[in-house]
C-alpha cells in the first residue's frame, strides 16, 4: 500500500495515471461512440429499435442500399466539389491575407485580429446573415452584381439548383478563411527576418524570396493549414441547415449533410452510420498526413 | 588611409522616430582593407553595417560603393555579401544550395553551381558537408557555410555582423584568424561590426570606434592603442581596461598627484597647467612594480591579488582600484604594499569634464 501511494506521488504512477486519465476519457466519449457507429452501420436500426443496444445484424445491406441510393453520385460530387473548392479559396485568400499583415504597418497585428471576429461566431448566426446577403429579392450580392453590370436579373442563390451549393460554399469560405490566416500568419511569423534579408543580398527579388524562402519554410505550416481545412470543411453542417437545407432537390446536400438527413428526418440510423464510417476513414486519412506534415519540421 | 575608395559614407544620419541612431558618419573604406566597426551595443555599428547593405535607408547623406551613389538601390543590386550573426542558413536547403543560392539566382547552370560549391567548399573545409542540412552541422561548420555563401559571389565587399559571437572562446580565436586569412587570400574589402574590441584590434587594418551614434576615433589599431583622443576610446581599446584615476598637476606642471589613498606622485611627459584638475589614464600592463623605498617608485597598497599563472593581477585597496598586471613569477600578498612607476610617455591625461585627451605641451 506503501509502496504504492509512493508510486503514485513520486514515480511512474502518478504519470501512468494521467495518462490512463485522457485514455479513458477518451475511450468514453470518442472511442465508443465510434465504435458504436461501425456496429450499427452493419445493423437494422430505426426509431422502433433505437431504444435496445443490441440490434439485428443485415451485413453490407445498409452500404448496398447508400451506394445504390439515387442521390449518393450527387452527393459525393457535392462533397468534393463543396470541399475542394472551399478549402482551396479559404487557403489561398488566407494566405494572401496572411502575407499582406506580415507586412510592417501601423495596426497591421490588430486588423489581422478583428478578422477573427468572423470565426468565432456560431455556424447558424453566419449561415442567417448570409441568408440576408444571398437572398434573391433584397439580397447585397445580388444588388452590387446588378449595379456592377455583371448579371441581368437577380440570382435567386438558395432556391436555384445551380446556384445552391455555390452559396454555400461563398459563406463557408468567409467563415473559415480567418482560421486559415491566423495559422499561415503565425506560420510566416516564425520565419526569421534574417533569412529573407540573406536572400535579399544574395540577390533574390520580393518574388523569388516568396518561392525560395516563404514557401518551403511554410511547407509544415501549410500541411497541417490543409487538413484542418479539409476536415473542418467535413465537419460543416451548420451553414447548410441555415442556407438550403440540402436543397433544393438534393442540389445542396453533402455526405455530412446527408447522414444527418437519413439518421434524424428519415430514422434509418443504419444508413446515417454508413455515410459517418465512410467519412471517418477520409479523416483518418486526412489526419495522417496532417500528424506527417507537422512532425516534418524544417526549422533549424 | 590610402587606396581607391570602396565605401564612403559622407554626411550619414539616421533616425528611428525619435532616435538618432547615426550621427553625420563621415567613412572612408579603401579598397582592400579590414575595416572593423566596434563599440558597445547600441552605438551604431550594426546600423551603420545595415546601411551599407541597404537592408536599412539612411534619413540623410549618401553612401557610396565603388563610386556609385547606393542610397535608392535595394540590397539584390548592390553585390554585397553579408555573414549575420545568426548565420542565417537557409534551414530547407543542403549546404551545397545553401552557398550556391546566389548562383542560382542569377541563372548559372547547374554543373557550374556544382563546381563552385566544391571549390568552396575546399577553401573552408566543408568538403564532405555539401549534402547536409544546417540543423546536421555545429556551430563551427555552420559558421564556415555563412562564410561560404558569402565568398562564393566575389562580391564588391564582404559584411560581417558579429560572426563570431555565437561560438565558443577557442573555436572564436581560430576562426577570427581563418577569416583573416580568407580576406588576405581574396583580397577582398570587408567592413566588420563587433563589440570585442580583441577581434578589431587583431583583425583589422583599420578600427573604427563607435559611441551613441558617432565616429569616437578611428585609425590602425595600434594607434588607437597608444593615442586615444578621449577617455572612452582609452576605455574601450585595451584588456583590462586602462585605469582612470583623478589626479592634480603638481606645482611645477610635471608631475601628477594620483587621488589614491598613498597619494602617489607620477611624472608626465610634458607639462601642464599647475593645480589642474585632470583625469590620469594608466594601462594596467605599463604599471611596474618595485621596492616602494625606491627613489622613483611610488608607494600603493595591495588589496587582492590574482595569480593566473602566466601573469598576476593586482588590485590596489583604493576606491575605485588601481589594476596593475605583473608577471606571474610576482609573489605579491593581499596587504602588502608595493612600490609602482609608469613611464611618462605611457601616462594618458583627460579633461575630467569633456574626457578629450590633453595635449601636453612640450611633449
Amino acid at each position: 500500500m506503501n509502496r504504492l501511494m509512493t508510486s503514485l506521488r513520486d514515480g511512474i504512477g502518478f504519470d501512468t495515471l494521467l495518462i490512463f486519465a485522457a485514455l479513458a476519457y477518451l475511450m468514453a466519449f470518442a472511442g465508443l461512440p465510434l465504435i458504436y457507429n461501425i456496429i450499427i452501420s452493419f445493423q437494422q436500426v430505426d426509431m422502433f429499435s433505437l431504444g435496445s443496444l443490441f440490434h439485428q445484424a443485415v451485413g453490407f445491406e445498409n452500404y448496398a442500399a447508400v451506394f445504390h441510393d439515387p442521390l449518393a453520385w450527387r452527393v459525393l460530387v457535392n462533397t468534393v466539389v463543396f470541399t475542394l473548392a472551399s478549402v482551396f479559396f479559404q487557403f489561398t485568400i488566407g494566405f494572401a491575407f496572411a502575407l499582406f499583415f506580415n507586412q510592417k504597418f501601423p495596426g497591421a497585428t490588430w486588423f489581422r485580429g478583428l478578422f477573427l471576429a468572423g470565426w468565432v461566431m456560431p455556424g447558424l448566426v453566419v449561415g442567417v446573415l448570409w441568408n440576408w446577403l444571398l437572398s434573391g429579392d433584397f439580397g447585397v450580392i445580388n444588388y452590387v452584381l446588378l449595379s456592377l453590370g455583371l448579371i441581368s436579373e437577380p440570382i435567386f442563390w438558395r432556391s436555384d439548383v445551380d446556384y445552391s451549393l455555390i452559396a454555400v460554399i461563398l459563406a463557408n469560405i468567409w467563415y473559415g478563411m480567418p482560421f486559415n490566416m491566423i495559422l499561415l500568419a503565425v506560420g510566416l511569423a516564425a520565419i526569421p527576418d534574417d533569412l529573407y534579408e540573406a536572400a535579399e543580398l544574395d540577390g533574390a527579388n520580393a518574388v523569388q524570396r516568396f518561392f525560395t524562402i516563404t514557401l518551403p519554410m511554410m511547407r509544415a505550416t501549410i500541411g497541417a493549414v490543409l487538413a484542418l481545412g479539409i476536415i473542418f470543411t467535413l465537419q460543416q453542417f451548420d451553414l447548410f441547415a441555415a442556407i438550403t437545407s440540402g436543397g433544393p432537390a438534393g442540389s445542396s446536400t453533402v455526405a455530412q449533410y446527408w447522414s444527418w438527413q437519413l439518421s434524424f428526418r428519415e430514422f434509418d440510423f443504419g444508413r446515417g452510420a454508413v455515410i459517418s464510417v465512410i467519412m471517418i476513414i477520409v479523416v483518418l486519412g486526412v489526419s495522417a498526413i496532417y500528424v506527417r506534415s507537422t512532425r516534418a519540421e524544417t526549422r533549424l | 588611409m590610402t587606396g581607391t575608395p570602396q565605401i564612403e559614407f559622407s554626411d550619414v544620419d539616421k533616425h528611428y522616430g525619435s532616435f538618432h541612431a547615426l550621427k553625420s558618419i563621415d567613412l572612408t573604406i579603401p579598397k582592400g582593407q579590414f575595416v572593423a566597426l566596434v563599440g558597445p551595443s547600441g552605438c551604431g555599428k550594426s546600423t551603420l553595417l545595415r546601411s551599407i547593405a541597404g537592408l536599412e535607408k539612411i534619413s540623410s547623406g549618401t553612401i557610396r560603393i565603388a563610386g556609385q551613389t547606393v542610397n535608392d538601390i535595394p540590397p539584390r543590386k548592390r553585390d554585397l555579401a553579408m555573414v549575420f550573426q545568426s548565420y542565417a542558413l537557409y534551414p530547407h536547403m543542403n549546404v551545397r544550395d545553401n552557398l550556391t543560392y546566389a548562383l542560382r539566382l542569377k541563372g548559372i547552370a547547374k554543373d557550374e553551381r556544382a563546381k563552385a560549391a566544391d571549390d568552396v567548399a575546399k577553401i573552408i573545409g566543408l568538403e564532405g558537408l555539401l549534402d547536409r542540412k544546417p540543423k546536421e552541422l555545429s556551430g563551427g561548420q555552420r559558421q564556415r557555410v555563412a562564410m561560404g555563401r558569402a565568398i562564393i559571389r566575389q562580391p564588391k565587399a564582404f559584411l560581417f555582423d558579429e560572426p563570431l559571437s555565437n561560438l565558443d572562446a577557442s573555436l572564436r580565436v581560430r576562426m577570427r584568424k581563418e577569416i583573416r586569412a580568407l580576406h588576405d587570400r581574396i583580397g577582398s574589402t570587408s567592413v566588420y561590426v563587433t563589440h570585442d574590441q580583441i577581434e578589431a584590434m587583431t583583425m583589422a587594418d583599420h578600427v573604427v570606434v563607435m559611441q551613441a551614434g558617432v565616429i569616437e576615433q578611428q585609425g590602425p589599431p595600434l594607434e588607437l592603442y597608444e593615442r586615444p583622443v578621449n577617455r572612452f576610446v582609452a576605455g574601450f581599446i585595451g584588456s583590462p581596461a586602462m585605469n582612470f584615476v583623478d589626479a592634480t598637476v603638481t606645482d611645477d606642471g610635471t608631475k601628477v598627484v594620483l587621488e589614491l589613498q598613498s597619494k602617489p606622485t607620477i611624472a608626465i611627459a610634458g607639462q601642464l597647467e599647475p593645480g589642474r584638475k585632470v583625469t590620469a589614464g594608466l594601462r594596467p600592463e605599463h604599471i611596474e612594480t618595485g621596492d616602494p623605498s625606491a627613489q622613483d617608485m611610488a608607494p600603493i597598497m595591495i588589496g587582492a591579488a590574482e595569480a593566473t599563472g602566466a601573469t598576476t593581477y593586482l588590485f590596489s585597496d583604493d576606491d575605485p582600484e588601481l589594476i596593475i598586471v605583473t608577471d606571474g613569477a610576482n609573489l605579491i600578498k593581499q596587504g602588502e604594499t608595493v612600490g609602482f612607476s609608469i613611464a611618462p610617455e605611457r601616462v594618458h591625461l583627460f579633461d575630467p569634464g569633456s574626457g578629450r585627451a590633453l595635449t601636453q605641451s612640450g611633449g
